[in-house]
């Protein structure tokens, strides 16, 4: 995966053995902890239970849009409509709920129905039509907002069922069900990504095209089923907010595509693709989230927390890089 | 590798001594949690502005976020969250849309934090079945403003007077919008039949949009009277089109929310009305009855603070004691 040393340390030996086979660079491990450890002695809230499911909770929708993005930005490739679908999946969801009285399995399915459609369509013009991700994507985040508002008429559609309601506010166990489908598709994603053939081919395609095809990969078809899970990732993460607030916000996501690519990239994930694994990003998910909470809790304005969350960023590829460009010189 | 345990070692020199001087917060008691959509906007600028003053005042601590922009409804619901790990005793919210901060509201329901809705922006119907009470809601009545609006155009034309008026409303299906335009159409029937309103519609709270339709509607009644538009931007817009039309002394124009734009515009004899917000106050007076709610004595449910329609007359006289609150 990374460059080897020459003569392994004990040390670099331990931390390949234990953490290189997790698929992460232990930076951000550290970096996440050391947040953490600052956080608790600033604010005397943040040590806590139920500050702890605060964080997950906050993280829910943009982990699971991050888990897409690494899929996508491993691959070699870039979706931009993630939050715009989302906003569009939770919209679909409730109007086929409330407004078509659909039982509530329907309605949860026509959220990541959506978004999976959303994803397809994606799929197709990028590799039939020859047309770049960055401007499909781009026109999606576009096209799916839009859809969003015209379905809502612009407001947001009130009232789920109560099982769908539970979805999002249930608390089996104390944990809330947001949290746990997170928890849950995090470390699926994380399977399938690191120890599965489709994982291998999916970081194949974004280490070299070529040499993928050459290998016998089906890399069009490969790029369609990514988009279309993006997009129904996507799907899911509009199923969790609209669960969450029993309506279906047709301005949900907004943004959400930018600071999910964040977290993805934070965790280690390559920007040109060929690296990157679910169990970094959910790391850089929640370096971000305890940033924002912490802040948060902190009574930090949220202008200064896009300025951390920013500087975070950079810092996060910096160390990143250098660790690299050290480990090579030797 | 030696070097990267030994720069671990002195981040975690470097982390104790951090932590050694950081002096712990220690959670205030009796806080009130303050919440806004976002502060990057003078109208919830002035309004924070009310509610430092006002807690000054009546001696009570409270903490003020605000999400990053009015559009981030999750951002907001987490915030809203976090806000609750102080225990406030009471917190006092200005929710984006009607339902997106509703699972935190139910939450500080149940923890026995007093929930009040500043500006407005809970839907009753809602709140019945999410089973929440609200303490009061604080904030402008717009069909009162609407009717202010009404009122100066009757005055300045006439109860008399006859013509054709437009009214543009806000965002289609926003609430705050229709009350504007109801309460200005339905008083100004009341007052003066002859003013008709020809067209009432939806302006999208968009200057350009505002606009256009004025230029329509100029080309369709060339004799147009009146313009009421629902907020200031879209009354700014009608201006832009009644004067490239030659037509600025025919038409009267008024607006709606006293942003500087408006009073500048008034001030410079384009604009002719706006009836004019005064979120200062709603933000001091939102505190003040907080207060007066956990002391135990009784607040009004529904809290209306008073708009004020702001004419050049006014604006030069400087006369008007609620002109201090027009930030």
């Amino acid at each position: 995966m990374t460059h080897e040393t020459a003569q392994p340390g004990l040390w670099a030996r331990a931390q390949r053995t234990s953490v290189e086979q997790l698929h992460i660079r232990l930076e951000s491990f550290i970096v996440l902890i050391v947040l953490s450890a600052i956080m608790a002695v600033l604010s005397p809230f943040f040590l806590s239970l139920s500050n702890f499911l605060n964080i997950l909770l906050a993280t829910s929708t943009i982990g699971v849009l991050a888990i897409a993005a690494t899929y996508v930005i491993g691959s070699g490739g870039l979706d931009l409509s993630l939050g715009s679908v989302m906003g569009l999946s939770g919209v679909a969801g409730a109007y086929v709920a409330v407004n078509l009285g659909a039982p509530s399995p329907v309605g949860l399915a026509a959220c990541i129905l959506a978004g999976a459609a959303a994803g397809y369509v994606n799929g197709q013009l990028i590799t039939r039509a020859f047309v770049p991700a960055f401007i499909v994507t781009l026109g999606m985040l576009g096209l799916a907002r839009g859809l969003a508002l015209v379905i809502s008429d612009g407001r947001v559609i009130y009232g789920l069922p109560a099982v769908m309601v539970y979805v999002g506010q249930g608390r089996p166990l104390g944990i809330p069900m947001p949290v746990i489908i997170f928890v849950v598709t995090a470390i699926f994603a994380h399977c399938l990504l690191a120890y599965s053939k489709f994982g291998r081919h999916t970081m194949a395609l974004g280490d070299s095209e070529s040499a993928a095809r050459a290998a016998g990969i089906r890399v069009e078809r490969h790029r369609r089923i990514l988009y279309t899970l993006s997009g129904a990732l996507a799907g899911l993460a509009g199923m969790l907010f609209m669960a969450r607030i029993n309506s279906g916000d047709p301005t949900a996501g907004l943004n959400y595509e930018l600071t999910a690519i964040t977290a993805a990239i934070i965790g280690g994930t390559n920007l040109f693709g060929g690296r990157g694994s679910i169990l970094g990003t959910m790391i850089g998910a929640l370096i971000m989230g305890v940033l924002q909470n912490g802040l948060n809790l902190l009574a930090v304005q949220s202008y200064y927390q896009q300025m951390a969350i920013g500087a975070v960023l950079i810092l996060a590829v910096f160390i990143d890089q250098y660790q690299v460009r050290k480990e090579s010189r030797v | 590798m030696q070097p990267f345990v030994a720069k671990m070692n002195r981040f975690t020199l470097a982390l104790g001594v951090a932590m050694a001087f950081a002096a712990p917060a220690v959670a205030e008691d009796g806080e009130y949690g303050v919440l806004m959509k976002t502060l990057a906007n003078p109208f919830w600028g002035a309004m924070a502005q009310g509610v430092e003053d006002g807690a000054k005042e009546a001696g009570v601590k409270y903490f003020l976020q605000a999400a990053e922009s009015d559009q981030a409804a999750e951002p907001q619901l987490n915030l809203c969250n976090t806000m609750l790990e102080r225990k406030p005793v009471a917190m006092i919210t200005a929710a984006i849309n009607s339902t997106n901060l509703l699972p935190c509201l139910k939450a500080a329901q149940d923890a026995g934090i007093k929930v009040v809705d500043l500006d407005g922006n809970l839907d009753q119907a809602v709140l019945d079945k999410e089973g929440i009470k609200i303490t009061f809601r604080i904030g402008s009545d717009n069909v009162a403003a609407g009717a202010q609006g009404a009122d100066y155009l009757v005055e300045k034309l006439g109860k008399e007077a006859k013509g054709p008026v437009l009214v543009i409303e806000g965002l289609s299906g926003n609430v705050t919008g229709q009350r504007r335009a109801q309460g200005f159409a339905a008083r100004l029937k009341e007052l003066a039949p002859g003013l008709e309103v020809v067209a009432s519609l939806p302006g999208d709270w968009d200057r350009g949009k505002a606009a256009s339709i004025t230029n329509d509607i100029l080309t369709r009644n060339p004799d147009l009277v009146g313009i009421f538009a629902a907020n200031d931007g879209m009354a700014l817009g009608a201006v832009e089109a009644v004067y490239a039309a030659g037509k600025g002394d025919q038409v009267t124009i008024i607006g709606v929310d006293g942003n500087s734009d408006a009073v500048k515009s008034i001030r410079d004899g384009r604009l002719n009305a706006s009836v004019a917000q005064l979120p200062y106050l709603v933000g001091k007076q939102a505190v003040e009855n907080v207060k007066k709610a956990i002391a135990g004595e009784s607040v009004t449910a529904d809290i209306a603070v008073p708009t004020l329609v702001l004419t050049k007359d006014v604006l030069d006289a400087g006369k008007e004691p609620m002109l201090q609150y027009v930030k």
